[in-house]
């Protein structure tokens, strides 16, 4: 199988599995590869470049530290670490006390992402960006701002519908259409 | 609607985290009864709110944040590493364990038989000093017996008659050399009664002269008795009579019975 990242090179979970060997080259190479997607989300979420770097920095080291959570079996991996490090930039956000932040020091079994669909297995990551923000940029702007709310401010339906003066149903329907439009768009890609 | 497309509508809001509080709750309720469509339902969400990320505007981390992380990483490495590299290091060759082995075990035999040998020599040694011991006393009983035998055949010896006061009593017999000594023997003699003893007086021939103590002595089992007298106080000369009493152990400088024996030398 060919990886993604081109022939010869190591795939996620193959750099994951050398993690648990302490191995320092495979770390480097899994930062190099997503640390820009990763810190891109966190800043995009916090809005502070110092700040996002430090949850950057507590994402990856929680990776090397605890890489035995990554379970290959359960998900694909950049699903997982983008899962982890949105969880940990909301937790900065919302909680601003020190006995809660530190909390991103304790071991968390994050939930199961699915097997990835056959249309992923179809898409590389930059591809699969591009197709992300050009699917997203079909939808209405009140829509897609709906999602963004929820997804980077981590704002609940009521919220949402507070903060844009819409009915809760309509904010219900935008958000729910607009990912399975997303969906579909992912799977007519492959 | 039935309630499990109800719970199957709300799943890619939970797996954004956009659902109230409501709701949140009663999917969870729904999910943890185990309903195989809404758990996978849910991963496959989980996986397309992931994609959201790319929604990001492109950023880049500084370089200070690899590096910060890298140091910290191989810190960390260094030390996860170090008992490893202890443990899986250069091992010790099998001969070299051998030979150790070989030295423990000699080391532990030669202690074992210097100790061992520690103790022969003890019980040589003691067996020597009971040797050594037995001989000299046989040699102390062979002197003794040429000096008895030297009084008692040497011309010059006198023979002198101790009798006793007591008729009851045995007769003694001394054998007074003027070199030698006096040897005093005796048959079925009594032991002193209590814890006295019998001791041996010099009567001076000089008037007004007091007894001259000199040894004090007593049978043996059998009654008999062998006293060597080798350095008598007086020089038979001048010596009267020999006589024995009977006194307190260990004698005493002048007597404080009557004599029970008494011989005349000259």
């Amino acid at each position: 199988m060919t990886s993604k990242y081109g022939d010869g090179a190591s795939s996620d979970a193959t750099l994951v599995d050398r993690l648990l060997h302490k191995d320092v080259g495979a770390f480097e190479e899994l930062y190099d590869r997503h640390s820009r997607i990763v810190y891109a989300l966190v800043v995009r979420i916090l809005q502070q470049a110092p700040t996002a770097e430090e949850v950057v920095q507590d994402v990856f080291l929680q990776l090397w530290r605890n890489a035995a959570q990554y379970q290959a079996a359960r998900g694909p991996f950049v699903p997982w670490l983008l899962t982890l490090a949105r969880n940990r930039a909301l937790d900065h956000l919302r909680l601003k006390s020190e006995k809660q932040r530190r909390r991103e020091d304790q071991t968390e079994e994050l939930p199961a992402i699915s097997q990835a669909p056959e249309y992923e297995k179809a898409l590389d990551e930059r591809r699969r960006a591009e197709r992300v923000r050009t699917l997203i940029g079909t939808l209405s702007a009140p829509q897609k701002k709906a999602i963004e709310m929820a997804y980077f401010e981590g704002l609940s339906h009521s919220e949402i519908a507070n903060a844009l003066q819409e009915p809760l149903g309509t904010v219900k329907s935008w958000i729910r259409n607009g990912l399975l439009r997303l969906k579909e768009g992912l799977q007519t890609a492959s | 609607m039935s309630e499990q497309d109800q719970f199957r509508e709300l799943i890619e809001a939970y797996a954004l985290g956009a659902l109230d509080a409501s709701e949140r709750t009663a999917l969870e309720a729904h999910l943890a009864a185990g309903c195989p469509e809404c758990t996978k339902a849910l991963e496959e969400a989980r996986w397309l709110v992931s994609h959201l990320a790319y929604l990001a505007p492109p950023a880049e981390p500084s370089e200070f944040l690899k590096a910060r992380l890298m140091r910290t990483v191989r810190a960390e490495e260094g030390v996860a590493r170090r008992p490893a590299a202890r443990s899986s290091g250069p091992s010790i060759p099998y001969w070299l364990w051998a030979g150790v082995a070989a030295l423990l075990f000699l080391s532990i035999y030669s202690t074992w038989d210097a100790r061992k040998l520690q103790k022969e020599v003890q019980d040589v040694n003691a067996r020597a000093a009971a040797e050594l011991e037995k001989r000299e006393q046989l040699e102390q009983e062979l002197t003794e017996a040429k000096h008895e035998a030297w009084i008692l055949t040497d011309p010059s010896t006198k023979k002198i008659d101790i009798m006793p006061s007591d008729k009851e009593m045995p007769k003694l017999e001394a054998m007074w050399h003027p070199e030698l000594g006096i040897y005093i023997t005796g048959q079925k003699m009594p032991m002193p009664k209590g814890n006295k003893v019998l001791q041996l007086w010099l009567i001076p021939k000089a008037p007004g002269g007091k007894p001259m103590p000199s040894h004090t002595f007593w049978p043996d089992a059998n009654g008999k008795i062998g006293e060597m007298v080798d350095d008598p106080p007086e020089v038979m000369a001048q010596t009267k009579a020999l006589a024995i009493t009977e006194e307190p152990a260990g004698g005493s400088p002048q007597p404080t019975s009557t004599p029970m024996w008494v011989g005349g030398v000259s």
